[in-house]
């Protein structure tokens, strides 16, 4: 123990002020970034909560108490435009599902982690584009497609990102 | 939450399973409130305005940064090629005069026609002007963010256009900043006519930063490449005689156009009173087309 103690370079390093709320606060920070002057015309940005969301839920499996998900979801709602209670429900379903898998896989690596985050991003696509047509914006769901690869393709820097954060928070 | 048994420690398995309830809660929270703001849109108005004056004021910061440096490269870039650009504006000037001479025949020509058609000059009052500083950039959805509020006079159900052409028209309101529904939306369904033979024609938005014209009446596909479509005024949102679009590529039975105002690169967007009050009234009722 003493030798463990003495081989980090660092003593005194220990995890910074809030560590527990830095994860939500990323996330709403994520969603916050709605905020940024861009005007598209296509819509092919990734939504960057639910990137910085599934970053930190399948780092981790406790960033934060799993209802946090709720409040998390409505901050997101607000800000993107998104129809109020899209993220708040499917952010929670994303918790309860990401436990359940959890549960499943006996083992995980890099490849699980981003099909995984593969499959969320597409519901999320999937349920953006259903609940548009529900309002009366039926477009095709190929144009969908774009956006989806380009939010899969996008998940790595965002986990990379989280990763970063993490060992920032932990004072490692 | 949900993960196996964590020992024999009654206070852990129920800390598990009250964190999995609250989970579940979560969701069928969630779910209410996307069903309220899907059949009853109006139920959510203040609390979107209120995020909208968190973020709008940021993004109307970040856009004004974004514009001065585009502003010194682009100034930049002007002074060095000074010469050149010297030479081609001569050039262009020469063309203009021609063109000039053109032009007034055809604004002559135009007043006759107007005359003619006894076309109701609109008077062009503004309730106020603004610039286009976000978007939805993830979505299916075609929204702009504005920098004018209710404090500006802005209100649900104004028509937004632009020195080009029709942006689209104001879904939520907040003090200070404000969300459009733009054209090219595919819920925004705009009346509107050919300029060249005023054929009456609907378009609707494509989600993509185009839009569908289609001919009201079935037969002939009335459109030719360059065709510019204006509103006719029916329906009473949008005010008449606004260029829309132009055509650029026909399909079976009607054609794809671009937008004029382009929401990227318009400097201003100018906010109108309703048309007609009593249509936007009508409309807001059962708004399917608010999110």
């Amino acid at each position: 123990m003493v030798r463990a103690a003495l081989a980090s370079r660092r003593i005194g390093h220990g995890p910074v002020r809030f560590a527990e709320f830095i994860p939500a606060a990323t996330v709403i920070a994520a969603s916050l970034l709605a905020a940024l002057p861009i005007v598209s015309s296509t819509g092919w940005y990734p939504d960057l909560g639910y990137l910085a969301f599934i970053g930190w839920r399948l780092l981790r499996s406790d960033p934060w108490p799993a209802w946090w998900a709720a409040p998390l979801g409505l901050v997101n709602d607000l800000f993107t435009g998104y129809p109020i209670g899209f993220s708040v429900a499917l952010w929670s379903v994303t918790m309860l599902a990401l436990d359940l898998i959890d549960r499943r896989t006996m083992w995980r690596d890099y490849w699980i982690e981003w099909v995984l985050a593969a499959v969320f991003l597409a519901l999320d696509e999937w349920l953006q584009w259903s609940l548009a047509a529900a309002v009366g914006a039926n477009v095709p769901i190929m144009m969908q497609l774009p956006s989806l690869v380009i939010a899969i393709l996008v998940f790595p820097l965002a986990a990379w990102i989280v990763a970063r954060i993490d060992r920032w928070r932990l004072g490692r | 939450m949900a993960t196996a048994r964590p020992g024999w420690s009654r206070r852990a398995q129920y800390g598990l399973f009250f964190g999995l309830l609250a989970v579940i809660a979560g969701i069928v929270v969630g779910l209410v409130l996307l069903a309220m703001s899907l059949v009853a849109p109006k139920t959510f108005e203040s609390i979107r305005g209120a995020a909208l004056d968190i973020t709008g004021p940021v993004s109307s910061a970040l856009h004004e940064v974004n514009a001065t440096a585009n502003g010194l490269v682009g100034g930049a870039g002007n002074y060095w090629d000074a010469a050149r650009q010297n030479a081609d504006l001569k050039r262009e000037n020469k063309a203009m005069l021609q063109r000039m001479v053109e032009a007034k025949a055809i604004v002559l020509e135009n007043r006759q026609l107007k005359a003619t058609l006894q076309l109701r000059e609109r008077s062009e009052n503004v309730i106020a002007v603004g610039r286009v500083v976000g978007s939805s950039f993830n979505s299916p959805r075609r929204f702009a963010i504005l920098s004018v509020g209710s404090k500006d006079g802005v209100q649900i159900g104004m028509p937004v256009r632009s020195p080009d052409g029709l942006v689209g028209r104001v879904i939520d309101a907040g003090m200070l900043a404000s969300r459009v529904l733009l054209v090219s939306d595919r819920a925004n369904i705009v009346p509107a006519r050919l300029l060249r033979g005023g054929i009456p024609v609907i378009a609707q938005g494509r989600g993509d930063g185009t839009i569908d014209v289609r001919p009201l009446e079935v037969g002939r596909n009335p459109f030719k490449r360059g065709d510019i479509i204006i509103t006719s005024g029916t329906g009473g949102l949008y005010p008449p005689l606004v260029p829309i679009a132009r055509v650029v590529k026909l399909d079976d039975d009607g054609a794809v156009a671009l937008p004029l105002a382009d929401p990227a690169n318009t400097s201003f967007a100018i906010i109108e009173p309703a048309f007609e009050p009593a249509a936007v009234a009508a409309e807001e009722a059962p708004s399917p087309d608010s999110p």
